[in-house]
């Protein structure tokens, strides 16, 4: 017994000897490596807006491997804590505060809803982190520390209508819309382009978001017989409900659409064929940028690839701007790297965009159409987009 | 104008009849309200997603449809429902649940977004110098033989004298020894089929994705309170309301539109002095 005993506890002894001598270099690497510059993305992981969230926190992922691929900014790597916001306002308060209080994030990055948006934001503007908002949306939203990478009204809606005015000769509009604050913003700015371009309306009418049958609707548009239709639902299927309804009806008129996106579209089969929108990010933007963009996004993912749109692709770029700055602004201090950050150009997929202009972004604006199997074509570029006074205190 | 709102007037009302259907049947024999009648409409529409992807004519999403919901439903009605009868408050708490675990089992398998099922007819006609959806007067027409085939299997059969028993007095039908149990068994199971089968047949006209089947089920529930358990009042309920709520999204909104049949619904319960 004594002797299996003391057998034992040498080869403990040896063990220990040897875990020790294995771990110590590691241990000593580990404390000279530096503290990873943490960016939050509360996102919404569950809720609506569940289906465009993984592809959201999918292009972060890809910005910050490359930017740690290349040793991270200086010194430092990137870390990323994607949360949930539920995709509205009380799950956006507790990740916001998750994300600051015990994340200690040095900044949050992230795509949201407009309520979700508007909760968080003076959360990080409280704690003084910066906040860059990477969802497109209905504009005017300000703060200190709030910038914003992604379109607004004034940047998609103005080229849509005047393209559908000049090429397609669209005098007389019928504007229809989902009954929602985003609908019918979309709607109101469209408005104001087609009385500034010297069109009519000639109707105008919103729907409840739960309803899916659009036949009052269509026989007015049949009754009106405008030369053209603006359109913008909800997100999502209301689009295809909206465009069966339409063409099943028999009507032809060229079609605008402010809510449509590509896996709408694709997903919708020949239900949107023919309508045009507008927007800054494609898959078929033809620029080296896009192409690698989409490369790396197969290569990393593979099978688990959710598609680059224009709500998750902005976010690739908002990473990799908010690590420029702080590259240039030689540090992560909020102050430091706000007063910079509009001084960066990031070239990214969807071009140059520097977020210059009142906390927001000149943005590409491209024009497409969906094909007759669902996928969009990008038609025509309209070259940079002014944001206009979306914050008129802000410099 | 005028013949543009009557096809809109008897086309809604035959989708609203063909999407009540099941939740009456299954009303009138089993004297609970089917929750999970919605899920049924998704899990039908879903079978027209199963038949696109697999290359298969649009029209047999119609049959799969119809054999997946009563399949289904048999399960649930032997395994769960059979033994809540006598508690017709845990029947609703049931279906519920089923309602969830079906939407959220579609959700798991095809995810949330919107899918692609592959429409049977996508021309307009002409109808008295109006273009008009085709496949509208279609489910207008599938309505009306559904309705005539039901009513013949419920006035011309011997399944259906015996559901006619049931519905009228279940304890003095099974004193007479009628198998109770077999009629639920069927009713349920041919309510969820043509619940599924109306789900399919919605396809053409919305996007298919889980929670398809909520603003339907809603209007079902109001018309299968205002009807009954005659089938010759659903359609008068389906006319009628169908009829108001294209009505009122015509001259008045769309936003109005909407709570036309929940309020007509109310109303017409309220003063309703004869009993159907």
């Amino acid at each position: 017994m004594r002797r299996m005993w003391t057998g034992s506890a040498r080869s403990v002894v040896a063990v220990v000897v040897v875990l020790g001598v294995a771990l110590l270099p590691g241990g000593a690497v580990q404390s000279q490596e530096k503290k990873p510059i943490v960016i939050a993305i509360p996102v919404g992981l569950s809720g609506v807006n569940s289906v465009v969230a993984p592809a959201v926190v999918q292009s972060a992922e890809l910005a910050a491997d490359e930017i740690n691929a290349k040793g991270g900014v200086l010194g430092r790597k990137i870390q990323l804590i994607p949360l949930d916001d539920e995709s509205g306002p009380a799950g956006a308060v507790k990740a916001f505060n998750t994300a600051i209080r015990q994340q200690k994030a040095d900044a949050i990055i992230t795509m949201e809803t407009s309520a979700a948006r508007n909760a968080g934001a003076p959360i990080a503007d409280k704690a003084n982190t910066l906040f860059i908002y990477t969802s497109f949306y209905e504009g005017k939203a300000c703060g200190k520390n709030l910038y914003i990478n992604a379109w607004v009204p004034e940047q998609v809606v103005p080229p849509l209508i005047k393209h559908m005015t000049d090429d397609k000769k669209v005098k007389k509009w019928f504007a229809v819309g989902s009954d929602y604050a985003f609908g019918r913003g979309m709607i109101e700015s469209a408005k104001a382009t087609i009385k500034s371009v010297g069109g009519t309306l000639v109707g105008e009418e919103y729907q409840p978001l739960q309803q899916s049958d659009w036949t009052a609707i269509i026989s007015k548009i049949r009754a009106a017989n405008p030369d053209g239709i603006i359109y913008s639902t909800s997100g999502g299927g209301p689009n295809i409900d909206f465009m069966k309804q339409f063409k099943a009806a028999g009507l032809k008129m060229p079609v605008g659409s402010l809510s449509i996106d590509e896996l709408t579209a694709e997903a919708g089969g020949n239900a949107a064929e023919g309508v045009y929108y507008t927007g800054d990010y494609f898959t078929g933007l033809d620029n080296p940028e896009n192409k690698a963009f989409l490369e790396a996004m197969k290569k990393k993912f593979g099978a688990n690839l959710k598609t680059p749109n224009s709500l998750s692709e902005p976010q690739y770029d908002g990473v990799h701007a908010y690590a420029l700055a702080i590259e240039k602004a030689g540090g992560t201090e909020t102050d430091k790297v706000a007063k910079v950050l509009p001084s960066i150009v990031f070239k990214g997929p969807r071009g140059n965009v520097q977020m210059n202009k009142q906390h927001h972004a000149p943005l590409p604006v491209y024009l497409a159409q969906v094909q007759a199997d669902g996928k969009t074509k990008v038609l025509k570029s309209f070259g940079l987009v002014d944001p206009g006074n979306q914050c008129p205190k802000l410099k | 104008m005028f013949t543009t709102q009557l096809l809109d007037v008897v086309t809604t009302a035959g989708v609203l009849y063909v999407v009540a259907l099941g939740l009456l049947i299954v009303y009138g024999v089993l004297k609970i309200i089917n929750l999970a009648h919605g899920a049924f409409l998704a899990m039908g529409a879903y079978a027209g997603v199963v038949t696109t992807r697999a290359g298969w004519n649009p029209w047999t999403a119609l049959l799969l449809a119809f054999v997946v919901g009563v399949a289904v439903a048999a399960v649930v009605e032997w395994r769960v429902l059979r033994g809540l009868y006598a508690r017709p408050l845990d029947t609703i708490l049931a279906t519920w649940g089923l309602n969830i675990i079906v939407v959220q089992a579609i959700t798991l398998y095809f995810g949330r977004e919107i899918h692609f099922a592959q429409s049977a007819i996508e021309r307009a006609v002409d109808v008295g110098g109006v273009t008009y959806s085709a496949y509208r007067l279609v489910l207008l027409l599938v309505a009306v033989v559904l309705g005539v085939a039901v009513a013949l299997v419920l006035h011309r059969t011997q399944m259906g004298i015996v559901a006619r028993a049931v519905i009228m007095n279940e304890e003095l039908a099974q004193a007479l020894g009628i198998n109770t149990r077999l009629v639920r068994f069927v009713t349920f199971g041919l309510g969820a089929g043509l619940a599924a089968l109306a789900g399919a047949l919605l396809t053409p006209l919305i996007s298919v994705h889980p929670y398809l089947g909520v603003p339907w089920l809603i209007n079902a529930f109001m018309l299968v309170l205002v009807a009954g358990v005659s089938l010759a009042n659903l359609a008068l309920a389906a006319v009628l309301l169908g009829g108001a709520q294209v009505l009122v999204s015509s001259y008045g909104n769309p936003v109005l539109g909407s709570l036309t049949i929940v309020i007509l619904s109310v109303v017409i319960l309220r003063f309703r002095t004869i009993t159907i």
